[in-house]
């Protein structure tokens, strides 16, 4: 039986160390050694992952390094999925977005970047995609009782859905705050709508954090 | 980035400025001028050399009338390939009309002072910062002073920059303005006593000159320190200034034959004191404003007459020196941006080996560190394109594309981990969002590129000189300034 702690460093360092078949390998054997899926997860994977984050906002690594490290991430997520089904412990989050890209436009590399980032940072993400209906952000928030609501509009011709979705949150009754991003949105137009902007990635997690300490 | 020290192409073709036809009557007419009105050789050497290689010289007039076989016996004499030696041998580099490198310009008299911004007269410690400065940037591969020190002997303020350099500079120096012969005998003494003696010298030159022909049509005193240079085998770089409309005809192919005639006749005195001594062409064109009568380094003329002489150098197969980079904008600004952009990636689209004058505004005349900065990263985006691309299965990458089929993102791709280094990335170009930008004080490159310098000449340490090697340079300088005609 290999120690515990070691196939939580290796999971850990692999993601740090953008090692694909490493990773897979560590889920791999934290399955055949009885490892909790939550701990694999959450005292390896998201160990690595925020180190990367912690690095990419501090410039020390690249967008694209932290991107294919969460994509490892995400395949050594699936290897544990089974067992993280068949046990009964839950993931603890710091808080739950629903993030997506909203009606009308297809762009979602900034979208994806800041639910990476928010992942890294401990929170649980439910992305809902691109070109999302509005009804869709609000169906989910409800179902997964969000603490935060996330959209993002690339093209001046649809920052406007971006006030439909908060408007269409309020009417039905969830009061979770709204963030926005996008290259067409400003600080100005969120301030209108009753939301609040980041401008990148990094800012956006900052951010997420400080609604959640405001709303506490 | 790959190896700075080594910039190449991958299949890209010079474009050139003439057609081949055309640059063989610039070379014909050249010859035509030198045999039949000659050149005036100041240097008494230089008008012996070519006397008794069998020119006709007219002691009285001193023009020589040079025979177009001889000219053309000397230009088949220059190496084609050129090494650069430098202090430390890591930053050595070799001229071989398929890399292309930079270097600064001098020679100024003033300085946009750093922490004021306050114009003023040039010192030692200018000499020194911008040295420094070199030293730590990548893509700058050999040192010019930008400006001469006004506090240091006039005669001898050749040896005064070259001992500020070999302090706080461990590439190659260039000296830009060495007019006496005595001036370079204590500059290669120098370059010896760090290279290890005359043959290292010789082997892995750490010193070149910039020896200027006078338009229209002399050969002055420069050529007697140039001789001594070739003698060493330390390369000159022979430079003609015409000054389109005024000491060179009003035409752009006026003032190429005739800068090209002046550097030729120099390549011919120098292959005569050393044969198969390694020299570069070299060209600063200015164009004169036709509405006041003032010169200007950088208008299309000037610059098209730059592309002509890099066309004329690869003409005789040897490396090209082009003074560029110049503008006449008084302050690190959009008029020095394009100015210098426009001329220094012409020169290196026709294939120019080295080009000069990254930091300099005004005509070459005032230092700017902020444009100092500025033109480097200028520089590492014009490399950046000249290197070219590779196209193989490996760049072509169809399973890639295939895997992520017909939406989605390469982002999180290895094929894109593999490959993400090789992208070009600012120093101080500006690429965030208006939000982050505005946190952060809403600065400008040229804001970003003045925190650059003062935080490299707050942290940078170049490699030190040996204290006893120190102390030698030290005398030599001394000596110099004793022997220097005033």
């Amino acid at each position: 039986m290999a120690d515990k702690q070691t196939i939580l460093n290796e999971l850990e360092n692999a993601v740090k160390g953008l090692q694909q078949e490493a990773v897979l390998e560590a889920a791999r054997k934290a399955v055949a050694n009885g490892v909790s899926p939550v701990e694999a997860i959450e005292d390896g994977l998201a160990k690595g992952i925020r180190e990367v984050g912690e690095k990419f906002a501090r410039k020390e690594m690249f967008v694209v390094e932290l991107i294919y490290a969460a994509t490892i991430m995400e395949e050594a997520i699936k290897v544990l999925e089974p067992e993280l089904e068949k046990s009964k412990e839950k993931r603890h989050a710091v808080g739950t977005v629903v993030l997506g890209t909203v009606a009308g436009d297809i762009h979602d590399i900034g979208k994806n970047l800041v639910r990476i980032m928010l992942e890294a940072g401990g929170f649980e993400v439910h992305d809902v995609g691109k070109n999302v209906a509005t009804e869709t952000f609000v169906e989910k928030s409800r179902e997964v009782g969000a603490s935060i609501v996330g959209a993002s509009s690339l093209m001046t011709t649809t920052v406007s859905v971006q006030k439909e979705v908060v408007d269409a949150l309020r009417r039905a009754g969830i009061v979770a705050p709204m963030m926005i991003g996008g290259a067409a949105v400003s600080e100005e137009w969120a301030k209108e709508i009753g939301a609040h902007y980041s401008s990148d990635a990094g800012s956006a997690v900052e951010l997420a954090k400080h609604l959640l300490d405001k709303g506490a | 980035m790959t190896n700075p020290m080594k910039i190449g192409s991958l299949g890209m073709r010079p474009f050139q400025v003439m057609d081949p036809k055309d640059a063989h009557a610039i070379h014909t007419n050249s010859l035509h001028l030198l045999e039949s009105m000659g050149i005036k050789v100041v240097s008494d050497e230089g008008r012996r050399l070519l006397k008794e290689a069998g020119a006709e010289v007219d002691e009285k007039t001193k023009v020589c009338k040079i025979p177009g076989y001889l000219v053309e016996e000397s230009m088949r004499k220059c190496p084609h390939t050129i090494r650069m030696g430098a202090r430390n041998p890591k930053y050595d580099f070799v001229l071989d009309q398929r890399h292309c490198y930079a270097c600064t310009d001098g020679v100024g008299v003033a300085t946009i002072d750093l922490e004021t911004g306050a114009r003023r007269g040039s010192t030692l410690k200018d000499v020194a910062d911008s040295a420094k400065i070199v030293d730590y940037l990548p893509m700058l591969h050999m040192y010019n002073p930008l400006v001469t020190p006004l506090e240091v002997p006039k005669h001898a303020h050749t040896v005064h920059e070259f001992m500020a350099s070999l302090e706080n500079c461990e590439k190659h120096f260039t000296t830009g303005s060495t007019y006496q012969r005595e001036e370079a005998i204590y500059e290669i003494k120098m370059a010896e006593a760090v290279a290890g003696g005359p043959k290292e010298l010789r082997r892995r030159p750490i010193i070149s000159s910039l020896s200027c022909t006078t338009s229209p049509m002399v050969l002055g005193m420069t050529t007697d320190a140039a001789i001594e240079f070739s003698r060493a085998g330390c390369p000159p770089l022979l430079m003609a200034m015409p000054l389109v409309g005024a000491t060179a005809p009003m035409t752009v192919a006026g003032a190429t034959l005739l800068g090209n005639a002046q550097v030729i006749a120099l390549a011919t005195v120098l292959q005569l004191a050393a044969p198969g001594s390694p020299l570069c062409y070299s060209t600063e064109p200015m164009a004169m404003d036709v509405q006041s009568g003032l010169f200007e380094g950088l208008y299309p003329a000037a610059d098209m007459v730059r592309a002509a002489h890099v066309q004329m150098a690869k003409h005789y197969g040897i490396p090209i020196f082009v003074g560029g980079w110049g503008t006449c904008s008084k302050v690190p600004d959009v008029q020095a941006g394009y100015e210098k952009a426009f001329s220094a990636f012409l020169c290196y689209l026709s294939g120019a080996d080295m080009t000069s004058g990254p930091g300099m505004l005004e005509n070459w005349t005032v230092l700017s560190f902020e444009q100092l900065i500025i033109d480097h990263e200028m520089f590492t985006m014009m490399a950046d394109i000249l290197k070219g691309f590779p196209v193989d299965n490996d760049s072509m990458p169809l399973d890639v594309i295939m895997k992520v089929g017909h939406e989605g993102h390469y982002m999180g791709e290895k094929h894109t981990l593999d490959h993400f280094r090789q992208m070009w990335q600012p120093m101080v170009t500006d690429g965030q969002t208006y939000a982050t930008w505005k946190a952060a004080g809403s600065k400008n490159a040229v804001d970003h590129a003045r925190d650059r310098a003062k935080e490299i000449l707050k942290t940078h340490v170049p490699g030190p000189l040996a204290e006893d090697l120190k102390k030698d340079l030290r005398e030599i300088v001394a000596e110099g300034e004793k022997n220097i005609p005033h």
